[in-house]
């Protein structure tokens, strides 16, 4: 059990900064997402935490001791590999129990961890086998196994479902996060899938080009991104984003385009102070923060001509074409409107965002 | 969707753009072809089964002429008291013969001596290189400079080593004795010091061999499995021999496999150096066979330490390829 503090750490290879500084607190027992798109830093800040790499500068405290020159057996942490890592020439016993033995734990001690973590986990009857008999599924499950047979100060998964295919995936999802609920290890999960973030996370830390760009909870990187990128890359469907003028001063403020005009909420005209003088901004909205409808509901509704359906079981997904771009909107599947049909949009102005148009901060 | 006949005119643009993709596909489809002015040729029709014989026969008659009729003759010899001018039947009295000849028995031990020390140094020395070059940011380099002795004919080798061994001018000789290690005779002059003498020039030789597989085998020790040993808890030399070794072995087998048939057959620098003296401090059994069989001109003798050699050569390699390829480690 530890607080993680990363505190203002870069990582070079070479000239390139790849970690560019970071600074992290991850809550003793908290289970702490770090995400990404590839090559946005996240590995090589999780290998850092591992000591894999050396740390460019800055400084990695668990609790209050500096781990930077500690050599990786000496920071009490367990890792999961993105491609599980075991040791082929070994049984699935000795895999589990190779943590134990290397810090020289005696033959019952051994014994009785690893019958436990096979037990939690479900793999007792597969003790006996070699990694090359099992299957992706079981492979990791082994690999978990290794990593909390000894009760570790911390966990840090790599992308460790990344090989799974999508059910055995959303099964494990529950899996691990029950999995540290019970042992309440503090544990640091780097993935890229946001789906995985937001479904298993205490906390989220979303980094971008080597940044951190957001840190918080699920909810609130989801409802309130802090820039355009982190709405972007959080939420699927995507958020649409369209570049609009602002027009009005006061209270009556609205948001402009080729194809409507919508007045902003009285508490958001005030945070768009700054925006108001360049005279543009990016409006972002998520695909279900709209209504679609054939007939105009209301002024305020964006008129737009129906591009393309599609069903996606539960949902549907409406593309709309405006006359400069196409936006996504999510609807029932009784949805009646046919490609190439006239249809307006209703935005639910409590769930919009409007970003600068420059550096893509979020005005709300 | 695909009718678009019934979408009115704004649609129709649209299903146009949806469309083109396909249109264009079409386009494509419909570009004339090359005429076929002729059926295909089935390609592997089936044939009887003596036309593959036919076919063979002319590799399988060079394979006997070259390596088939000479190993039958040599059975044959064996079998025989041959001298330059003919031979005499005389059964399994060449082989009953070796059990009592001293020498013969000698030249084993000392083949064993020889080899045992040529693979152990080679081996561990090789593997060690192979570590040190792998982490060097010199390693093509070296890997070059390594690669030196190997390029060079081991009667050649044995000339080099001839004359930096020489008691008067050898510069190695002057080495070792100015380290108190040798008085003023040369390594080779002495029954006790000869045999480290021929296997030095061995090591020398073909430890890059080693080195240059061993190589080869640590670039393909996964690296995720050396971290998750560090993180893990182990220390390097733990991770040395927990998770780099295992993954050499088969390349080592390779490896050992090779040098150990060619001490049994290489001597082309120990006859060079010492001719199997000083006395027969040096004549391991193949430089015995060759003093038998081509000074002593006693070839149907000669034929059977030879068969003698390749038996146990062959039995030899069996067993270390079954004690290699044993996984390693863990229970259960």
């Amino acid at each position: 059990m530890a607080t993680v503090t990363i505190r203002n750490v870069w990582k070079y290879y070479g000239e390139t900064p790849a970690v560019k500084d970071l600074n992290i607190t991850c809550p003793d027992g908290s289970f702490v997402s770090i995400l990404g798109p590839s090559g946005c830093g996240k590995s090589s800040t999780m290998r850092m935490i591992a000591g894999l790499e050396h740390i460019s500068s800055g400084d990695i405290l668990f609790d209050e001791q500096r781990v930077n020159d500690l050599a990786p057996k000496d920071r009490d942490v367990a890792m999961v590999f993105e491609n599980y890592a075991l040791y082929p020439h070994k049984s699935v016993y000795e895999n589990i129990a190779n943590p134990l033995r290397l810090r020289g734990a005696s033959e019952s001690t051994v014994k009785e961890r690893v019958e436990g973590a096979a037990k939690l986990l479900e793999i007792s009857h597969l003790l006996g086998r070699r990694p090359h008999e099992l299957s992706g599924g079981q492979k990791q499950r082994v690999a978990i196994g290794r990593a909390i047979v000894r009760e570790p100060k911390l966990f840090l998964f790599d992308e460790p479902i990344a090989h799974l295919d999508a059910k055995l995936r959303a099964h494990m999802r529950g899996e691990i996060k029950h999995l540290q609920r019970t042992l309440g290890t503090t544990m640091i999960y780097v993935t890229h899938d946001q789906l995985e973030a937001l479904s298993m996370a205490d906390y989220i830390a979303v980094m971008h080009d080597g940044e951190l760009q957001q840190w918080g909870t699920p909810s609130e990187i989801f409802n309130n991104p802090v820039n355009a990128w982190v709405a972007g890359f959080v939420g699927e469907p995507a958020m649409n984003f369209l570049t609009c003028g602002i027009k009005g001063e006061g209270d009556g403020v609205s948001l402009m385009h080729k194809n409507f005009e919508i007045p902003l909420l009285p508490g958001q005209v005030r945070q768009l102070n700054g925006a108001a003088q360049t005279g543009v901004a990016r409006m972002g909205v998520r695909p279900d923060a709209m209504s679609i409808s054939m007939t105009r509901p209301s002024e305020a509704a964006i008129r737009g001509e129906i591009f393309v359906n599609e069903l996606l079981g539960g949902d549907m997904l409406v593309e709309v074409e405006l006359d400069d771009c196409r936006i996504r909107v999510k609807t029932t599947p009784e949805f009646a409107g046919k490609p190439g049909e006239t249809c307006y949009l209703t935005v639910n102005r409590d769930k919009w965002h409007v970003f600068d148009a420059g550096d893509g901060h979020a005005y709300f | 969707m695909t009718d678009v006949s019934s979408l009115s005119g704004t649609s129709r643009e649209v299903a146009s753009k949806l469309f083109r993709a396909r249109a264009h596909s079409v386009e494509v489809e419909a570009r004339p072809r090359a005429e076929i002015t002729h059926k295909p040729r089935k390609f592997n029709p089936p044939m009887p089964k003596h036309y593959y014989y036919y076919l063979m026969a002319p590799a399988i008659a060079i394979l006997a002429f070259i390596s088939l009729y000479p190993f039958f003759w040599l059975i044959i010899m064996s079998l025989q008291d041959v001298d330059i001018g003919g031979g005499e039947w005389i059964g399994l009295k060449n082989y009953t013969k070796l059990f009592t000849d001293a020498r013969f028995i000698d030249g084993w031990i000392l083949l064993a001596q020889y080899s045992v020390m040529c693979l152990g140094l080679q081996v561990g020395l090789g593997v060690t290189l192979a570590v040190v070059v792998n982490s060097s940011k010199y390693e093509k380099y070296l890997v070059t400079a390594l690669l030196m002795p190997m390029m060079m004919a081991p009667a050649v080798a044995g000339l080099l080593w001839l004359f930096l061994y020489n008691g008067t001018f050898g510069w190695y000789h002057w080495v070792l004795q100015s380290a108190g290690i040798l008085d003023s005779a040369s390594i080779l002059a002495s029954a006790d010091t000869a045999m480290y003498a021929i296997v030095l020039v061995d090591v020398w030789q073909w430890t890059p061999l080693i080195t240059i597989i061993a190589l080869a085998g640590l670039k393909r020790v996964p690296r995720d499995q050396l971290e998750a040993n560090m993180v893990d808890g182990a220390s390097p030399l733990r991770n040395f021999f927990a998770i780099i070794l295992p993954n050499l072995y088969p390349v080592l087998l390779i490896a050992v496999l090779l040098r150990f048939m060619d001490n049994f057959r290489f001597i082309d620098s120990i006859l060079v150096l010492t001719g199997g003296g000083p006395g027969s401090a040096t004549k391991i059994l193949p430089v015995y066979l060759f003093e038998v069989a081509f000074k002593f001109f006693k070839l149907g003798r000669g034929a059977a330490i030879a068969l003698t050699l390749l038996i146990v050569t062959i039995l030899l390699g069996k067993l270390l390829v079954r004690v290699f390829e044993k996984p390693q480690g863990g229970k259960g």
